[in-house]
């Protein structure tokens, strides 16, 4: 501990404190440019500069650490005139066209200024000037060099936090300019972070472009509605249209950070293709009609009993989904209702639900990246949770830790990683067991790629390791098999007293809360057991084909472009009497519907998101609904003839039945959310008696992967998944995200493409048993060969449709466009 | 006994008649508004705003939103938008510039905050009208010239005509004719 005098106030700090984090403490504010909390110490800005008792020279409290004893002047005459002398120079190169800047009204610059700075300049030169136009790098980001002050907060975030190493400085002195090679974005992830942590208007978002002054904005926190990351960001509108997304330094487990699909992803909701009335199917045609004819019309046919059925989707709210179960459970009398949830079967989910934990309440990410050996299997994470990734990244760089990413794709993460493993999809589980048996006999048996020893070695060296697992094992018919090697290897490293934590990486942002919320055929709300099990997805699907399901009431899914095997899905679709279809869009789903009902979208509604952390954030309400459509919630309550008036009250009976969030208060969750806790009780509960992962493992039917007749005809395994742009088929109406990538691709690794004389960018025919389509090729180094990869999120070309039901992961063959 | 002379011989009629008599006679200072004259405002009046360009007749508006973050009254909204036409001075024009007027209270704050000198306070003050509608000055009425043109000076009556129209009653000044009013 030190003790240092700040500006004549005492104050007493751990050894090594910045500086300017003790002033901060002690009350004083110090002005800094380069200075940013996550980045790496630069120390070139001089703005924080601060006058140290006995030193003759002033100090940049940014980069010198307290010393016991030390006394500090941060707001005496020297320092300030030091100030305005800092500030001085950077004006006498900056453009201040204030009045045309989207910065104007948040630019610290600006602020600094007009607290600190000079209120002249004696500098007649002209002022250094690189354009006139601002410059479009990409569809999300426009620069103007002309105002860059060079603290390079740009160039570290992107190479540190995003690990992109899209921007450097080129040029020297004055004439120094902050940018990406030859103002190309080839290498970015247009996550637009430079633009937020950029203090001045040199990065600018180019949707935000011109639509607004800061004051104009109706500003509201609220959470991401895509991944299951839950960052939470703060939405913009100005007379009810959704401006801007931006993230905040002080909210949320990602604070200033965000990815694409979340900051720019926010223009579906204005979308001209919005579905704004109720539609009733009339003669085969869907026409539109009034709420009170629709609603009745649901009433009245949507029977009753085994023969109906409920599915929704885990993009809604905690609150939406509680009152569909009950809508489900108690109007409808049936257990039969499940999530999406990339339609693995009961058995699977269920197991994943245990060896995940989730009744056990919540870890928080930085806890669970204390551990010094952290595993990730199953999940392209820097796709599918970009934040998440960030994270990772961020304490990987900790030489005493051990990042392990197993998949079959090279990603993002994989340069940050110390081993990467990789395996063909669906033999997750001998990965998982390789390395039980390494540690148990130091032997092991597997097709995988990669040092599975080492990785051994290091969790037997390790105290604490942390496993994350990805939403692809949620994908495998034999998912049961991988949960069992899981539990496997957690009860082996238990036993050498080992802390271990599992997290899962799930793709959709309410995943974990749905679960929570009782939906799933096999748990009611606090996965209580039911009585009587009720059919997953798939059951439903069988079960309408065989005629046997009579309604079925979907909540925001499009199982019609989603289910492995779009044929089936359709075909079984139509076998159902009566559709209810509640969705933002009018999906593939929603056309083959009785009755189409629009519901909200995130931001125009009040609830609560879990993330897959087990932390309950709160969705706020910007705008209403666009329209004529209808708060969900208001929607599901008026069908069931609930009397629920707002989410908060729907949240106090779900904090009765769901113990873990007993303790949480809707009203007061915050920036940082609230994680779920574990109960005894409810822990107990969630079992499902006499079938614990691993007897369900042994009990559920295998399916093996190595005896399959099309091995030789289409050598692929496809595997999808989302891309780092887009989420479901939801991110696909968003006309800014489609620009950043408005078509599929399909990716191999570079091995075969060179087997198959194939180049990068070219189109390729690809081809399996039940469908065949012309993509571009990409072509990615290191990854796993007899692996193609496309991504989920087009309707253009719907990867579902190359699947077939029961062949499991769906086999192609990629050919030559000729 | 004065009281009395006075009374009979009508005194204090005579001054008041002479003085009336007096100005019978001396220069009117009536202004026969709306009729046949107007009075003319000096530069410095508040009266309906104009929206100006610069010498190259670009727009000079910005859309920073100063004027309508500075009025008090909260009656002006600007929407900006890009402009790749070259139609203002910088990149960035307004997409939507309007004052109610209704609200307004020609404090000329507007004019103030203007970084560019874009917003002028002008000489129109005959705003009233038949419909709302006219209360509402959006971006073109504001861009398009007021009659008074920017040099003239002011503080003047001129000759002016009532004109009668389907719009409103106009009176219309006749710049060639100006005279002091006092
Ligand atoms: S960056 Fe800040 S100081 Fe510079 S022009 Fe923009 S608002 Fe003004
Ligand atoms: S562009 Fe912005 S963040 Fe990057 S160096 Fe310049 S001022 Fe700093
Ligand atoms: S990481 Fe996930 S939650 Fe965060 S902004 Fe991206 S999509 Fe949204
Ligand atoms: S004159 Fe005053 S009240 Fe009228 S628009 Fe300008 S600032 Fe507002
Ligand atoms: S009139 Fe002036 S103050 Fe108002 S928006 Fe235009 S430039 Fe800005
Ligand atoms: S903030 Fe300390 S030198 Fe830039």
């Amino acid at each position: 501990m030190a003790t240092v005098k700040i500006n004549g106030k005492e104050i007493t700090v751990e050894d090594g404190t910045l500086i300017l984090d003790a002033a901060r403490q002690a009350g004083f504010e110090i002005p800094t440019f380069c200075y940013q909390a996550r980045l790496s110490r630069l120390g070139s800005c001089r703005m924080c500069i601060i006058e140290i008792g006995g030193q003759k020279k002033l100090q940049p409290s940014c980069v010198t650490p307290v010393m016991h004893g030390m006394e500090v002047f941060t707001e005496n005459e020297t320092v300030k005139s030091a100030r305005a002398s800092m500030l001085e120079f950077l004006l006498a190169n900056h453009p201040l066209d204030c009045p045309t800047c989207d910065k104007g009204g948040e630019c610290e610059l600006q602020d600094f200024v007009f607290k600190s700075g000079p209120r002249r300049s004696p500098f007649s030169e002209s002022k250094r000037r690189f354009h006139d136009k601002d410059k479009i790098l990409s569809p999300v980001i426009i620069k103007n060099h002309n105002r860059c002050i060079h603290c390079e907060r740009c160039v570290r975030i992107c190479d540190e936090v995003v690990g992109r190493t899209a921007l450097g400085s080129i040029g020297r002195g004055a004439k120094i300019m902050e940018t990406s090679f030859m103002d190309s974005t080839l290498d970015c992830d247009h996550c637009g972070n430079c633009i937020e942590v950029c203090p001045v208007g040199s990065w600018m978002s180019l949707p935000y472009r011109y639509k607004a002054r800061t004051w104009d904005l109706k500003e509201i926190d609220t959470v991401c509605p895509y991944c299951a990351t839950g960052c939470q960001f703060t939405i913009g509108a100005r007379n009810n249209e959704i401006v801007r997304v931006k993230s905040k330094i002080t909210t949320g487990i990602n604070k200033e950070t965000l990815c694409a699909r979340g900051r720019f992803g926010y223009n579906f909701i204005q979308s001209e293709k919005r579905l704004k009335k109720p539609l009733l199917k009339k003669n085969g045609k869907l026409v539109e009609s009034s709420w009170d004819e629709a609603i009745s019309f649901i009433k009245q046919r949507f029977g009753a009993g085994k023969k109906t059925a409920g599915i929704a989707s885990a993009r809604h709210t905690n609150e939406e989904l509680f009152v569909f179960q009950k809508l489900i459970r108690d109007v409808f009398k049936t257990n039969n209702i499940d999530l999406d949830s990339r339609f693995a079967n009961k058995w699977v989910t269920s197991s994943a639900i245990e060896v995940l934990n989730l009744a056990a309440g919540g870890i928080s990410i930085f806890d669970a990246l204390k551990a010094e050996v952290i595993f990730v299997i199953g999940s392209a994470i820097s796709n599918e949770n970009p934040i998440t990734d960030y994270l990772i990244r961020q304490t990987a760089v900790d030489r005493r830790k051990t990042l392990i990413l197993a998949h079959p794709r090279r990603f993002k993460l994989n340069s940050s990683a110390n081993i990467s493993l990789r395996y063909k999809p669906g033999t997750e589980g001998e990965v998982i067991k390789g390395i039980t048996d390494f540690i148990e006999k130091g032997v092991f048996h597997g097709n995988v790629v990669g040092d599975i020893s080492q990785v051994g070695e290091k969790f037997k060296n390790a105290k604490n390791i942390t496993m994350f697992l990805g939403a692809d094992i949620l994908r495998l018919d034999n998912g049961t098999n991988v949960v069992a090697e899981i539990v496997a290897l957690k009860g082996l490293l238990k036993k050498a007293g080992k802390n271990i934590i599992i997290q899962p990486l799930f793709d959709r942002c309410n995943q974990r809360g749905a679960r929570a919320m009782g939906i799933h055929p096999l748990f009611l709300p606090g996965l209580k057991k039911v009585k009587e099990n009720g059919m997953d997805c798939g059951e439903i699907l069988d079960a309408a084909k065989k005629g046997e399901i009579d309604s079925l009431y979907i909540l925001g899914e499009d199982i019609v472009s989603m289910y492995p095997d779009a044929k089936f899905a359709k075909d079984a679709l139509s076998n159902i009497k009566f559709k209810v279809v509640q969705d933002t869009f009018l999906t593939e789903t929603a056309k083959t519907a009785d009755v189409v009902i629009p519901g909200a979208s995130y931001a125009e509604k009040d609830g609560t998101f879990t993330n897959q952390e087990g932390r309950v954030q709160r969705l706020r309400k910007v705008i209403s609904p666009v329209g004529n459509s209808k708060d969900d919630l208001d929607i599901l309550c008026s069908i069931g003839g609930f009397a629920y008036k707002s989410a908060k009250e729907v949240f106090d009976d779900i904090k009765k039945e769901v113990l873990g969030y007993k303790d949480i208060n809707f009203d007061a969750l915050d920036g940082n959310g609230a994680l779920v806790k574990g109960h005894g009780a409810e822990n107990q509960g969630s079992r499902v008696k006499g079938q614990g992962a691993s007897e369900i493992a042994s009990a559920s039917p295998r399916n093996d992967t190595s005896s399959n007749p099309y091995l030789d005809e289409y050598p692929f395994l496809l595997i999808t998944g989302n891309h780092l742009f887009h989420s479901g088929r939801l991110s696909q109406n968003d006309d800014v995200l489609i620009k950043l990538l408005a078509e599929p691709f399909v990716e191999i690794s570079e091995e075969d493409a060179k087997e198959l004389g194939l180049t990068d960018k070219e189109n390729v025919k690809v081809k399996s048993s039940e469908y065949e389509a012309v993509l571009k090729l990409r072509v990615v180094k290191g990854s796993q060969k007899g692996v193609a990869f496309m991504p989920e999120n087009f309707d253009s070309v719907s990867v579902n449709q190359f699947y077939k039901k029961g062949q499991g992961i769906a086999r192609v063959k990629i050919e030559k466009q000729v | 006994m004065t009281d009395f002379l006075k009374k009979i011989l009508f005194i204090d009629l005579i001054k008041g008649l002479s003085l009336t008599l007096k100005y019978n006679l001396s220069k009117s200072f009536t202004i026969r508004y709306p009729d046949e004259e107007k009075w003319l405002p000096y530069q410095r009046f508040r009266g309906l705003h104009t929206l100006n360009k610069d010498a190259q007749g670009r727009e000079l508006c910005v859309a920073c939103e100063l004027c309508a973050k500075a009025c008090p009254t909260k009656c002006i909204t600007v929407v900006p938008m890009e402009d790749n036409n070259g139609i203002g001075i910088a990149d960035r024009i307004a997409k939507i510039y309007e004052i109610n007027l209704v609200r307004c209270m020609f404090c000329g704050f507007c004019e103030d905050a203007c970084p560019t000198t874009a917003i002028r306070m002008g000489r129109e003050y005959e705003l009233a009208c038949f419909s709302l509608d006219c209360a509402k000055a959006d971006k073109q009425r504001l861009l398009a010239p007021q009659e008074i043109p920017v040099e003239f000076e002011g503080g003047y009556v001129i000759k002016a005509r009532l004109e009668r129209t389907k719009e409103g009653i106009r009176v219309r000044p006749d710049l060639t004719k100006k005279k002091r009013w006092w």
